[in-house]
């Protein structure tokens, strides 16, 4: 091959066909937009830093950050991150059960299991996540009922979440048509089979882009739980000691971009995830 | 010989309407017969309840000696219907492989899962069948990969890793491009040729002159003709065979 090929446009190239002379420049205008688009991201990026860099500019004085501040802190709210963690996987995780039963309650032909499964669902989606955690965290000790902050907040956002993510599965089974059943039931297979090993696989590989977006925005709305003051989480310390020192500017920066990191990390990880399960797709 | 299919006085409802009106037939081992008809005529309602696809009404069904009666429950009549469902294999006019199992998954789930079989083992008959099929070189591939053509011939070799005694084919060839339903119908010819019990929803008249020991006509729910495909073609009786037989041979469908 040669490598001047495709540097230079005068050089005649191997004979392509019309199609794939069209795939090409429509791949290069793709790259092209990609790699425009990252230049500009960077370029917002720098005005971001620099707005926040105490830097004169045409008399305009910047936002200064106190450093100092933030060079002292910056471990102090990263130790939250594993409780950021640990509150959305244990909520992610309990979101996904009730989901999954919620989801095969709005299928059934019984009506108290249909019933249960829609009023559950609407209650939920009724009323506030923040009264909702409020309500395991405050309320119900009152009935004798005495959770701590972090169980409280998983119990309250994995309902939460659960009966959100209730529709996602409802679509995802509905998206395995008859004739899947039907090929599994001429095979053989009793209902239960039919269900565990071909129906919910192909759910399930529906539900997990959605699934994944949803542990994406809980690790967000895992703030929330901050509330009750006794979950250890980013958001947490970062109102604490942004408040004792009155800092609450550098604290509540440090912590958006702790958060941010987490969704890009999360958002590129999904991004695999969908690639793979991408194969074998109808 | 006696027959491994019998159907005695078959009905079936959809509600008001009546769409098998006392159908009684017989399969000989080894037989093919196709079953024409216009859409409608309750062809492939009859073939999904020789496997309990669907509920018959009324009547009983006897495949290979396991007879069953309508309108009885519970346990021993699960059992019985899941021993007929291991007898028949079937095929769907829409294929439906399982799109998250590759060619050689798909074939082996029904024998390791349903009959419990030694997955070695299971392998190497579901390659054997794949190869029969002329598809072995696809086995790792996932369906969305293959032609219709292909999938149907992946379907016919899933359905016969079950080893049943009789195979059911549901208008195989009709979600087919034209030009991909030789390739089927080649298969299912060698099927036959290998002494399987086959009975064949289709509209491929060629298929039935050719392979076909008998052909059953149905319309509006009966069984209106039941004769060998020579004697059908050339001769019918029942004017509606004839109008129907017309209409292939000017090329409409």
């Amino acid at each position: 091959m040669n490598p001047t090929n495709s540097t230079t446009a005068h050089v005649p190239k191997p004979q392509l066909s019309q199609a794939e002379l069209l795939y090409e420049a429509q791949q290069r205008q793709a790259r092209n937009f990609r790699r425009n688009v990252g230049l500009s991201w960077g370029i917002l990026l720098l005005v971001l830093i620099y707005l926040f860099s105490g830097q004169n500019f045409l008399g305009i004085k910047t936002i200064s950050l106190d450093y100092e501040f933030i060079q002292n802190n910056m471990s102090f709210i990263a130790r939250g991150i594993g409780q950021t963690f640990l509150v959305s996987a244990l909520s992610i995780t309990l979101a996904i059960v009730l989901a999954l039963f919620a989801a095969l309650g709005r299928l059934s032909k019984i009506p108290p299991v249909y019933a249960l499964s829609t009023f559950y669902v609407s209650l939920i989606r009724g009323t506030p996540l923040y009264l909702q955690i409020f309500f395991f965290f405050l309320a119900l000790p009152q009935l004798g009922i005495i959770l701590t902050g972090l169980w409280a907040g998983v119990l309250a956002l994995g309902l939460n979440y659960g009966a959100y993510m209730s529709e996602i599965f409802r679509a995802g089974l509905a998206s395995v048509g008859k004739g899947q059943r039907e090929a599994a039931i001429a095979i053989g297979m009793t209902p239960r089979q039919t269900m565990q090993r071909i129906v919910l696989p192909q759910a399930l590989r529906f539900a997990i882009p959605p699934i994944g977006n949803d542990f994406i925005a809980m690790t967000k709305d895992s703030a929330l739980v901050s509330a009750t003051g006794f979950v250890h989480e980013i958001m947490w310390r970062a109102t604490r000691v942004g408040r004792a020192q009155f800092h609450s500017l550098e604290a509540l920066i440090m912590a958006a971009i702790f958060y941010w990191l987490i969704t890009l990390v999360l958002s590129y990880i999904q991004s695999i995830i969908e690639t793979r399960l991408s194969r074998g797709e109808r | 010989m006696a027959p491994i299919i019998r159907i005695s006085d078959l009905d079936k409802y959809f509600g008001q309407l009546h769409v098998l009106k006392q159908i009684s037939m017989d399969v000989l081992p080894r037989e093919v017969v196709c079953i024409i008809g216009r859409s409608g005529s309750g062809k492939s309602t009859l073939l999904r309840c020789i496997n309990f696809l669907e509920e018959p009404s009324f009547g009983t069904i006897e495949v290979d000696g396991l007879k069953v009666e309508t309108g009885t429950k519970g346990r021993e009549r699960r059992q019985l219907v899941h021993d007929v469902r291991l007898k028949t294999g079937m095929v769907f006019q829409e294929f439906n492989l399982f799109p998250h199992m590759t060619v050689l998954e798909n074939v082996i789930e029904g024998p390791v899962t349903v009959k419990g079989m030694d997955r070695v083992k299971a392998i190497e008959l579901a390659e054997q069948n794949l190869d029969s099929v002329g598809l072995l070189f696809k086995k790792d591939e996932y369906p969305n990969r293959l032609s219709g053509g292909q999938k149907q011939r992946v379907a016919i070799a899933r359905a016969l890793t079950m080893e049943p005694k009789v195979m059911l084919f549901d208008e195989p060839t009709s979600a087919l491009d034209p030009e991909l339903i030789g390739e089927v119908l080649n298969v299912m010819k060698k099927v036959a040729k290998d002494g399987m019990t086959m009975l064949v929803v289709t509209h491929e008249m060629g298929f039935a002159r050719e392979v076909a020991d008998r052909v059953l006509v149905m319309a509006d729910g009966e069984m209106i003709e039941d004769s060998k495909p020579e004697k059908l073609f050339s001769n019918p009786t029942d004017p509606r065979t004839k109008a129907l037989i017309d209409r292939y041979r000017t090329g409409g469908n």
